[in-house]
């Protein structure tokens, strides 16, 4: 009966291991509600924010992010201590095994400075030193909130 | 004599005592205005102090420029891509509800600089006239700046970052000017539309 059980436990595994099981396995990282504001007026700055998502067993560290449509792209930490509001760049981000890191308003969030251009739709590109673990296209929004 | 009352009296009294001490509570509460949800209205407001700094179109503003309006003022830069922008818009988006539901007063919105370096008159203008028309944008050199925002109790200062710019602290506060010039109340971040829209009209006497 065990021997049974074991058998078929080790089909379906190698059956997956082959890729069999599951056609469309899920992404390792995942951006989503990727929303990029347009640059203000008087300056040349445009937030970013989103939600990163580890769809492995691991922690992810995300180092930087770049954009070919920007001069520079940091990440960055808007931060209220004692009513003094306080913006601090953040060395990484990092995302725990099966987890997700949202990036929002008055929280962590992307400062893209000097466009290089008047592009519309941008590439983010996610980086783990200088490897490139993700590349998503978005369009810039209007700022609304 | 106390000692000496006899106990019928001293019930007496007791009762007296109670029911004058409920009456003066509930004549005190109905004479206060309705219970802000939000903003601190300050017991006695202060005016301003003396300065001298420049609006968005290189005007002066002085103490008097705050005179004859309600404003909702907000220190902040426009090299801030997070939160004065979304304070900004907060502050824009209450100014568009009280104009659409009739409400008779309507405060300006004035954002002061915190980073004349970057904010000159021109920059500043381009930005406040971003969140809708009317705003006041105002700068000027840094000691003319620290002499409102030390007056009011409004912190700021340049924090180097590690590309070799800057970034700039400040108070996140908005602060509500009567129009007799003086601080009268203020709301503490995180800002919240609603919550002004609750308040502004109980502090503006228009509720």
């Amino acid at each position: 009966m065990s021997s049974i059980r074991l058998s078929v436990l080790t089909l379906f595994t190698a059956c997956c291991a082959l890729g069999a099981c599951n056609a469309d396995p899920l992404p390792p990282l995942v951006a989503s509600n990727i929303e990029i504001t347009a640059a203000m007026p008087g300056n040349k700055m445009s937030a970013g924010y989103f939600a990163l998502t580890n769809n492995t067993d691991d922690v992810i560290r995300i180092s930087s992010v770049t954009s070919p449509e920007f001069e520079s792209v940091e990440i960055h930490e808007s931060l209220l201590e004692n009513g003094v509001a306080k913006m601090r760049r953040i060395p990484e981000l990092s995302i725990a095994a099966k987890s997700t890191v949202t990036l929002e308003r008055g929280g962590k969030h992307l400062m893209l400075k000097r466009p290089t251009g008047t592009a519309t739709q941008i590439t983010l590109n996610f980086l783990s030193g200088d490897t490139i673990l993700l590349g998503v296209q978005a369009p810039i929004s209007s700022r609304k909130n | 004599m106390t000692s000496n009352m006899r106990p019928k009296n001293l019930i007496f009294a007791i009762v007296m005592g109670s029911a004058l001490a409920a009456g003066t509570f509930v004549a005190t509460r109905m004479s206060e205005p309705a219970e802000l949800r939000s903003a601190t209205a300050l017991p006695f407001p202060g005016p301003l102090p003396d300065f001298s700094l420049l609006d968005h179109v290189g005007q002066p503003v002085t103490a008097d420029t705050f005179r004859g309006q309600w404003d909702l003022i907000f220190f902040g830069f426009t090299n801030c891509p997070d939160v004065c922008p979304i304070t900004l818009q907060v502050l824009a988006n209450v100014r568009r509800e009280l104009m659409e539901s009739g409400a008779k007063t309507i405060p300006r919105i004035v954002l002061v600089s915190v980073d004349p370096e970057r904010d000159t008159p021109e920059v500043l203008g381009q930005y406040v006239n971003y969140f809708g028309e009317g705003n006041l944008g105002v700068t000027g050199t840094i000691e003319d700046i620290q002499t409102l925002t030390g007056a009011l109790g409004i912190y700021f200062g340049k924090t180097p970052t590690s590309d070799g710019d800057y970034t700039v602290d400040h108070s996140a506060a908005v602060l509500v000017i009567n129009p007799g010039g003086e601080f009268s109340a203020l709301f503490s971040a995180p800002h919240v539309a609603a919550n002004y829209l609750y308040d502004l009209p109980i502090i503006m006497g228009d509720d």
